[in-house]
């Protein structure tokens, strides 16, 4: 296992560009057979995933499965260097797990479908790269490869829907997620060449990001440098998180997206901007941080209690599990800017805790509307009598958003709120308050649409379809099991923020 | 004793069990639910008894200093969070553990909770038949059960938040259990909303005494609020916020609306809900949490009036309903008002005392109701002035639930009388004269409403809903029968038997034990007023020589004030349509229109429109560029010729 753990996260990287390089010489018009491929990729993807996450020896801690290889050398000093610390450990897991999700689920995808699952595995190795490189210059390069693929899943793939007084068309969708996601991704690189400049003035030019943070830790990187460094990785990284007034590509992005792309959507990929902001932003720019958190907690609470107001009075269920979404990463952003032991690792997981709960709303929302095709939830009504399951399922993930103990959601949230008490005892409260408005609007959906007396024009509707069953009741039993056993995640996100928190 | 946290985790592990299995288990699973809970019973009998015996050589137990009580604690890890390895910063991380504490208080709550279960599951099984969803209905009210057990046993204040959370979402499954009616669509709904805004002050006030204590440990937070180290503002905010919580749980005023509707349920399950589960939480909450409360002379008086108000205003409106579970419902909320008066006069054993004789007295009354709802074949509603005389189709029925009108209604020698009495007590010795006057009349119209029901539905003339009314089935009768000998007879341990045991008060109690004392003054008193409201009732509804119709028409505006609630529902309504739907109205207009269309769209059209502008300079043509080219040529020219001159 000593030589796995030297490939392993090369592997992880590689095992889905293969897949998504090797998909491309499928024939064109197999739709099965890509479907079927790309679950081989995913599966041994997932695989990968949880024997990383197992083998991350949270006894230990720090930066683990250390591998480097050279790329351009003197004077410019880049290199692809893998490492895991207990931040990205849980996250590759989630990735692993919402990917094969993702890819079971996108069965019904029968258009381009080879083409489809090209663009979704590379998205795939995407993530993975960001969570597993400890380089800056990788680390652009992943995230790009993350985010560049969205653009024409959504565009090509999507559906456009007409809201009667506005028109949301897929094009629309797809083309102001990408121009706002680069538009940060501007931001990001001009942060990752001032510390690059601020290297090489101090003699030493890397991409590194352990060597970054130690020149940091030296006093190469100036306090001021630090100070207007910070914002934009903050920014940069925040449009992908969510972050307030930068939100609207994302329940855009989602009510384009086809079901699939949506799991990804918020099921990771927002996760890579919060990721960015701690393992970039604040390690690297630690006196930034300091001295903007309060603006960023401020932002992730207003992400919070605004995120829960509008998805009160949204219709369509995609937009109401959106707004929820930027509600939901308010908490992360929160409890990343509580800088509090407690909160951040409260924000780590609520990141895997949403990234499955939302995966699973979509999952079903995607069930739903293909088979009525329609979301919206005034017209819909009385579906449990026909889709007890896909019921089931979505109103057990509606419970995890609201908060409900017993599942992830709660713990995640506790733990940010207990971070949020020491440090910002105010917002805290109104983050509290926020909950208590999820639960309206969850509410509300289910009485409206699930539960009811049942409309005659629904009683064609069938049931979710085995695979749409077991990928639900997977998702399921995973929000359940950290709801009531968090320790096997948190002893290993303990061991991240412990050495993100190292700096300060 | 230790193995205590066995009595949740039966009925724990029958609900998945159920709900996955039911197609195949006889009955649909439900003997499975009856066998947990009967399990959680047995396991409760044997922790009973070898907590009174060997308890004080038990290495886990200890005489709490601040209780006076013997309390036992069993616990293990739960999980960490932050940065556990660092010991010398407590407040850098969390630790958590599954804890249990049994001490008297866990010890007779979970008798009540097990019993009443039990007898409502069993009840159930005949009520419930024929239901298309009869399996998921065990499922839940297993799991309904479960929490509530975990929530009497936890000993630290997140296992409680966690229990107290799944018993709200119980609550709000088993409420709108027949979801396919509007009814009780919204009455869950309101059920999970009302509570949870109590809720967000209970999370607020835990995490406000980790703050300040630095542990989520029950025995920690109350021994900082008793010796005074966690200071008087904090302490006061602590106990104001849990109250919150408790208020929400135990339907106390303003928070009290969503127990009426609840009713919409499946009648067995309000029996649960208003006697042994839910309900009581809020009361339980206080009571265990009485440290922080004692330690509040503000705190006390808050609860003292939330008690006072939510006890007069929902006899009021008992006193005007025409529905039998309605006015049940506005019963329960009154009673639960007097424990919480009581707990604010210090009246900590009268408290837990009349939570338990309440809760078998309103057991009783709603499998009583439910019944009668089954033998005149009611769903929903039962219009007291429709069905009447129902003492000769369904004489078992009118029998025990008679006893548990008077009980409740506080006429001497039954339960209901002993624990009013020691409210009384209570309420007399620690607080104001307006209180016990306002007491006094509660108990007055408490008696008041029960004689009604008790007399329009089983005596006086028959009504048009009772000509084909018939006998409940021996299953739920004999339920009932069961509930009705502790209506009559629970209330006697109050007194000082002779042998070991000294009465409630010598087992029960806060700080130091109680011995039962009778205050005759007040007792003769009360005596009156029940009796005499048992007799006037009696008069006007059963023999109709006294007619309350003058009254009536003379407080024809009093009246109608009182018999639409005192608007309260209708300010909740005004408020979520008016107010907080509107401001989301807004803010996703304000969304789309000023963050989309105006900040995002419009760099976006920016651009496009200077690039449709810009286009226009690039024309192709040669000697457009020749143009600009010569002009350059001449601006230069100007330009030197103006430098050089």
């Amino acid at each position: 296992m000593a030589n796995f753990d030297q490939v392993s996260l090369l592997l992880l990287v590689l095992v889905p560009l293969a897949g998504a390089a090797l998909a491309m010489f499928l024939p064109k018009d197999r739709p099965r057979d890509a479907w079927q491929f790309a679950i081989f990729v995913a599966a041994i993807s997932f695989v990968l995933s949880v024997v990383v996450f197992l083998r991350y020896d949270y006894g230990a801690g720090g930066v683990q499965m250390v591998r480097s290889y050279d790329w351009i050398g003197q004077p410019v000093n880049i290199t692809l260097h893998f490492g895991l610390n207990g931040i990205g450990a849980p996250l590759v897991l989630l990735n692993g797990i919402v990917l094969l999700g993702a890819v079971l689920i996108s069965q019904t995808i029968t258009r381009r479908t080879r083409d489809f699952f090209v663009l979704l595995l590379a998205l795939g190795a995407g993530v993975f790269g960001v969570f597993v490189v400890r380089d800056l210059f990788f680390l652009f390069f992943f995230y790009e490869l993350a985010v560049l693929p969205m653009y024409l899943l959504i565009g090509v793939w999507g559906s456009s829907t007409d809201f009667g007084t506005f028109l949301r068309t897929k094009e629309y969708g797809a083309m102001k997620l990408m121009l706002m996601l680069v538009a940060g991704s501007i931001l990001i690189w001009v942060g990752i060449l001032a510390l690059y400049v601020a290297s090489s003035q101090a003699g030493d030019p890397t991409f590194n990001i352990d060597k970054l943070a130690a020149l940091q830790q030296d006093g190469a990187v100036s306090r001021l440098t630090q100070m207007w460094v910070f914002p934009f990785f903050a920014l940069g990284f925040g449009v992908l998180a969510g972050l307030w007034p930068f939100h609207t590509w994302s329940p855009d992005g989602h009510v384009a997206a086809p079901t699939g792309v949506s799991m990804l959507h918020a099921g990771v990929l927002m996760k890579l901007g919060a990721f960015g902001i701690i393992q970039v932003g604040m390690i690297l720019t630690p006196q930034g941080a300091e001295v903007w958190m309060p603006v960023l907690i401020g932002l992730g609470t207003v992400n919070v209690i605004y995120g829960a107001i509008s998805a009160l009075s949204q219709n369509d269920l995609k937009y109401v599990i959106g707004y929820s979404s930027v509600s939901h990463m308010g908490y992360v952003l929160m409890g990343i800017a509580t800088l509090h032991p407690v909160g951040l690792a409260g924000a780590v997981l609520q990141m895997f805790s949403h990234g499955i709960m939302t995966a699973l709303m979509f999952a079903m929302v995607g069930a739903i509307y293909e088979r009525a095709h329609i979301r919206d939830s005034m017209i819909l009504n009385g579906l449990i009598k026909r889709m007890g399951t896909t019921t089931f399922f979505f109103a057990i993930a509606g419970l995890a958003s609201l908060g409900l103990p017993g599942l992830s959601g709660f713990i995640a949230e506790f733990m940010v709120f207990t971070g949020a008490f020491r440090t910002y005892l105010p917002l805290a409260v109104l983050g509290v308050i926020g909950a208590a408005i999820t639960a309206v609007y969850i509410l509300r959906l289910l009485a409206r649409s699930f539960f009811g007396e049942g409309d005659p024009q629904w009683d064609h509707l069938t049931d979710a379809s085995p695979v749409e069953k077991g990928v639900g009741a997977a998702f399921v039993l995973i929000l359940i099991a950290v709801g009531v056993w968090p320790a096997p995640l948190l002893r290993v996100i303990n061991t991240g923020v412990e050495s993100a928190l190292a700096v300060f | 004793m230790p193995l205590a946290f066995l009595i949740p985790v039966f009925s724990f592990a029958a609900c998945p069990l159920i709900i996955l299995f039911q197609r195949w288990l006889p009955l649909r699973g439900a003997p499975l639910a009856i066998l947990a809970i009967g399990g959680g019973f047995v396991v409760w009998a044997l922790t009973t008894v070898s907590f009174l015996g060997a308890a004080p050589e038990n290495p886990a137990c200890a005489v709490s200093g601040i209780t006076g009580a013997l309390t036992c604690h069993f616990s293990t890890s739960w999980f960490e969070a932050g940065l556990p390895g660092v010991a010398a910063t407590v407040d850098q991380a969390i630790h958590l553990d599954w804890g249990i504490i049994i001490d008297p208080l866990t010890v007779v709550l979970l008798g009540l909770i097990t019993f009443v279960a039990l007898g409502v599951q069993l009840y159930s099984l005949e009520y419930m038949k024929g239901d298309p969803r009869f399996g998921w209905y065990f499922a839940w009210q297993a799991l309904f059960v479960a929490a509530m057990l975990t929530l009497a046993l936890a000993d630290n204040f997140l296992l409680l938040y966690i229990a107290w959370e799944l018993v709200g979402l119980c609550s709000y499954l088993l409420i709108g259990f027949w979801f396919e009616n509007p009814g009780p669509r919204e009455a869950a709904k309101k059920a999970f909303v009302v509570t949870r805004i109590g809720d967000v002050g209970l999370l607020v006030g835990i995490l406000l005494l980790w703050v300040n204590v630095g542990s989520f440990s029950m025995t920690d937070a109350f021994a900082a609020a008793a010796s005074g180290e966690l200071g008087s503002g904090v302490t006061t905010a602590a106990a104001i916020l849990l109250l919150l919580g408790a208020m929400g749980k135990s339907a106390q005023f303003p928070f009290h609306v969503w127990l009426p509707d609840a009713m919409e349920g499946p009648t067995p399950v309000s029996a649960l809900i208003h006697a042994a589960t839910m309900v009581i939480a809020g009361v339980y909450l206080v009571a265990r949490a009485y440290p922080i409360f004692a330690a509040s002379p503000e705190a006390m008086m808050i609860v003292a009036i939330v008690g006072l108000i939510t006890a007069l205003g929902a006899a009021t409106i008992a006193l005007v309903s025409t529905d039998l579970k309605r006015i049940l419902a506005y019963s329960t909320v009154s009673h639960l008002g007097l424990m919480m008066l009581s707990l604010g006069a210090f009246g900590w054993t009268a408290a837990v005392f009349h939570l338990m004789a309440h809760g078998f007295a309103k057991a009783l009354l709603f499998l009583g109701a439910g019944s009668v709802m089954h033998g005149v074949g009611a769903h929903g509603d039962v219009d007291i002035r429709r069905v009447g005389g129902l003492r000769r189709a369904m004489p078992v029925t009118a029998v025990v639930f008679s006893i548990g009108a008077l009980s409740l209604g506080g006429i001497p020698i039954l339960s209901g009388f002993w624990s009013k009495d020691e409210i009384l007590i209570a309420v007399e010795h620690n607080l104001p004269v307006i209180f016990i006057v306002l007491t006094m009349l509660t108990a007055f119209l408490s008696a008041l409403y029960m004689a009604r029901a008790m007399f329009v539905v089983f005596f006086g003339a028959e009504g048009e809903d009772s000509h084909h009314a018939h006998e409940s089935p021996l299953l739920m009768t004999g339920v009932m029968s069961v509930l009705a000998v502790l209506a009559v007879g629970f209330g006697w341990i109050a007194f000082n038997w002779p042998g070991a045991f000294g009465g409630i008060g010598g087992f029960v109690f806060y700080d130091h034990a109680e011995k039962f004392h009778f205050n005759y003054v007040l007792g003769a008193l009360s005596i009156i007023l029940a009796v005499g409201a048992f007799v006037l009732a009696w008069l006007v509804y059963v023999r109709r020589s006294v007619s309350h119709e003058p009254w009536r028409v003379r407080f024809a505006g009093v009246l109608r004030v009182v018999e639409r609630r005192y608007y309260v529902d209708e300010a909740y309504q005004w408020s979520i349509d008016r107010v907080v739907l509107t401001v989301s109205a807004a803010l996703a207009f304000f969304d789309r229109a000023v963050v989309n269309d105006v900040a995002v769209n419009g760099p976006a059209d920016v651009v496009r429109k200077a690039g449709v502008a810009l286009r226009l300079h690039v024309t192709g043509h040669v000697y457009t560029y020749a143009l600009a080219v010569a002009l350059g040529v001449i601006g230069l020219a100007i330009f030197w010729w103006l430098r050089s001159v």
